[in-house]
């Protein structure tokens, strides 16, 4: 597996205070990568930390190069990244928002070549959203919407991509397909996928490894099974959990109300 | 899906001029005077040059306009809420005063009214961008209310210096700065310092067209997508400024078509700025001509006593108009702003 990403002692605060304190993390390629940990733990500070939007200290290297050394474009086309809101403007349809994945590759007076063109077809395809593509965002579901967010990163050709809680807004049935789609790209393309997350079991489901964060620091890093683990959660989340093993799938976790 | 090529970019660049060419070509056949039907060239060659100034200002308008409400996320951002008119109209004043050797009579020799409405259009966006930005960043919000309240100032210190002068001028007077119309007294060199300051303005907006369909986005996005947001935001607003500027300053503050334009050119050609900026130009362009010949054939057909500032027509018009855009749009999403 290919190393994509290495961030070493990442130390970020605001005015407040520390949110970030060492952090350490790796993603490589194919592999899904969730960061869990309650509000307020570092999680979309951390991811914005590593696209390079703040810059703290410690050190972050895509693809072996530190990242104040790369141009915005060119860390386009190897990294995506989506917000837990995305934005678009009144009235796109969705294929004016997936066009603008090419962005990083457009030329002077944003003209597109035929690879460009190509590539936002291709993903349409792949994503189902052929059907929709003169629709108006508006117009179409959550879960739809999410798709074209997904499919806008996927047209940058990213070696990577970095989702903060993509699941925001998803019903039950279409965090599933997320999960399962995020899993794929990362097998079939080996696409390395880093997602923050608030649900524990759906995550754990999906994903290769786990970062626990806690307070801004990394409390702990491994297999889904070795994060997964009721006494620390509960220590972390400050809510009494209980592990539940399932066999032939990765264990879930679920907190334990009092009577 | 239809590829933004090279060709593409000719032909909606082609189509947009054609628009203007023939509505433009339309304006030459009215006059203030006499039949409305094809000129003789000596009446035309009278004619060209203020359907070309209208068209030139109209279309520095409408341009600013599509930068600005990419830029500043905001659909209803207008050229002049950053202080460009304002500032154009209090210098423009000033100006007219010094010359009667009130207040600025030193500086106002020195140069020509146009020239010094340019530098207090400057001025004020100036004053707007030291204020709204901090750490060398814009942020959106603050820009336009900063620009509300630079806007509100100029406008005051109007109001002031004309209440204590005792000298007023004998020609125009207060009230005709406050409409924006295509003046007849303008020099070559001032025309052309215009047109060369915004054709260049435009095609370095075009330039950028592909980067700032991605302004609109939150900044962290934009950033990912690859574009340098700050950078394009001081690019596109100081371009877009010096655009409106050289606009102002002939032709005074002319009201609606750089926040209807583009917004005229969406409903035609989507949200891509890469098809509405050609359009929209064209569009502002050919609706001052039409609204500057309007002025001639109300004038002709003595519904005016004198020619009409185009201002005061592209307010008439333009404000029920853009209602009327607004109420269409909510209906069509709902009130939702789709953000």
């Amino acid at each position: 597996m290919t190393q994509l990403l290495r961030a070493e002692g990442l130390t970020f605060g605001y005015d407040a205070g520390v949110v970030l304190h060492r952090v350490a993390v790796v993603l490589n390629g194919g592999e899904v990568v969730a960061l869990i940990g309650p509000n307020g733990s570092g999680k979309s500070t951390l991811i914005k930390v590593l696209i390079g939007l703040l810059r703290g200290e410690g050190t972050v290297e895509w693809e072996g190069r530190e990242i104040g050394i790369w141009k915005r474009r060119q860390l386009a086309r190897r990294v995506a990244y989506l917000p837990q809101t995305p934005a678009c403007e009144g009235g796109q349809t969705v294929a004016e928002v997936l066009r603008l994945g090419r962005a990083p590759y457009w030329g002077a007076f944003g003209v597109e070549s035929l690879r460009d063109a190509e590539v936002v077809g291709e993903v349409s395809q792949t994503l189902g959203l052929g059907e929709l593509m003169n629709r108006r965002m508006e117009e179409i579901s959550g879960g739809q919407r999410q798709r074209v967010f997904i499919g806008r990163c996927l047209i940058q050709e990213p070696a990577a991509m970095l989702l903060d809680e993509p699941n925001t807004f998803l019903d039950l049935k279409h965090q599933v397909e997320l999960g399962e789609l995020l899993r794929r790209l990362a097998k079939e393309r080996g696409i390395g996928v880093l997602m923050a997350s608030h649900d524990l079991n759906l995550a754990g489901a999906f994903a290769d490894r786990m970062v626990l964060l806690c307070g801004g620091k990394v409390v702990k890093s491994g297999a889904v099974g070795e994060v997964l683990d009721a006494e620390l959660l509960s220590r972390v989340y400050g809510v009494r959990m209980e592990r539940v093993e399932r066999a032939g799938g990765s264990p879930v976790v679920i907190p334990v109300v009092p009577d | 899906m239809n590829r933004w090529s090279v060709s593409r970019l000719l032909a909606t660049v082609g189509v947009s001029a054609l628009l203007w060419a023939l509505l433009a070509g339309a304006c030459l056949l009215v006059g203030s005077t006499g039949e409305i039907a094809i000129p003789d060239w000596p009446t035309a060659k009278v004619r060209i040059e203020p359907v070309f100034l209208a068209s030139l200002v109209g279309a520095a308008l409408a341009a600013a306009g599509v930068v600005y409400q990419a830029i500043l996320r905001n659909p209803l951002a207008d050229p002049y809420l950053l202080g460009v008119s304002s500032g154009a109209m209090l210098f423009s004043y000033l100006w007219e005063l010094g010359a009667a050797g009130i207040v600025v009579g030193a500086v106002g020799g020195a140069v020509s009214q146009q020239g010094f409405a340019f530098v207090g259009a400057m001025l004020a966006v100036g004053v707007v961008f030291v204020l709204a930005s901090s750490r060398g960043s814009l942020e959106p919000i603050t820009l336009l209310l900063v620009g509300v309240i630079v806007n509100a100032v100029n406008g005051s210190v109007f109001l002031l210096v004309n209440a204590v002068t005792k000298d007023r001028p004998a020609t125009g007077g207060p009230l005709a700065f406050l409409v924006g119309g295509i003046q007849t007294n303008l020099t070559r060199q001032q025309m052309w310092v215009a047109g060369v300051v915004i054709a260049v303005g435009w095609m370095w907006l075009m330039y950028l067209s592909g980067q700032l369909n991605v302004a609109p986005l939150s900044d962290g996005e934009a950033e990912a997508l690859g574009v340098r947001i700050g950078r394009l935001r001081w690019g596109g607003l100081v371009v877009g400024s010096l655009v409106t500027a050289a606009a102002v300053a002939i032709s005074g503050p002319i009201g609606f078509v750089g926040l209807v334009c583009p917004h005229l050119a969406r409903l035609v050609a989507g949200s891509d700025v890469r098809r509405v900026l050609p359009l929209a130009t064209a569009l502002g362009a050919g609706l001052l001509a039409v609204a500057n010949a309007a002025s001639r054939y109300l004038a002709r057909e003595g519904m005016a006593a004198t020619l009409l500032p185009v201002g005061v027509l592209t307010g008439l018009l333009g404000g029920p108009f853009f209602l009327l855009l607004l109420w269409q749009t909510r209906r069509t999403v709902g009130g939702e702003g789709g953000k």
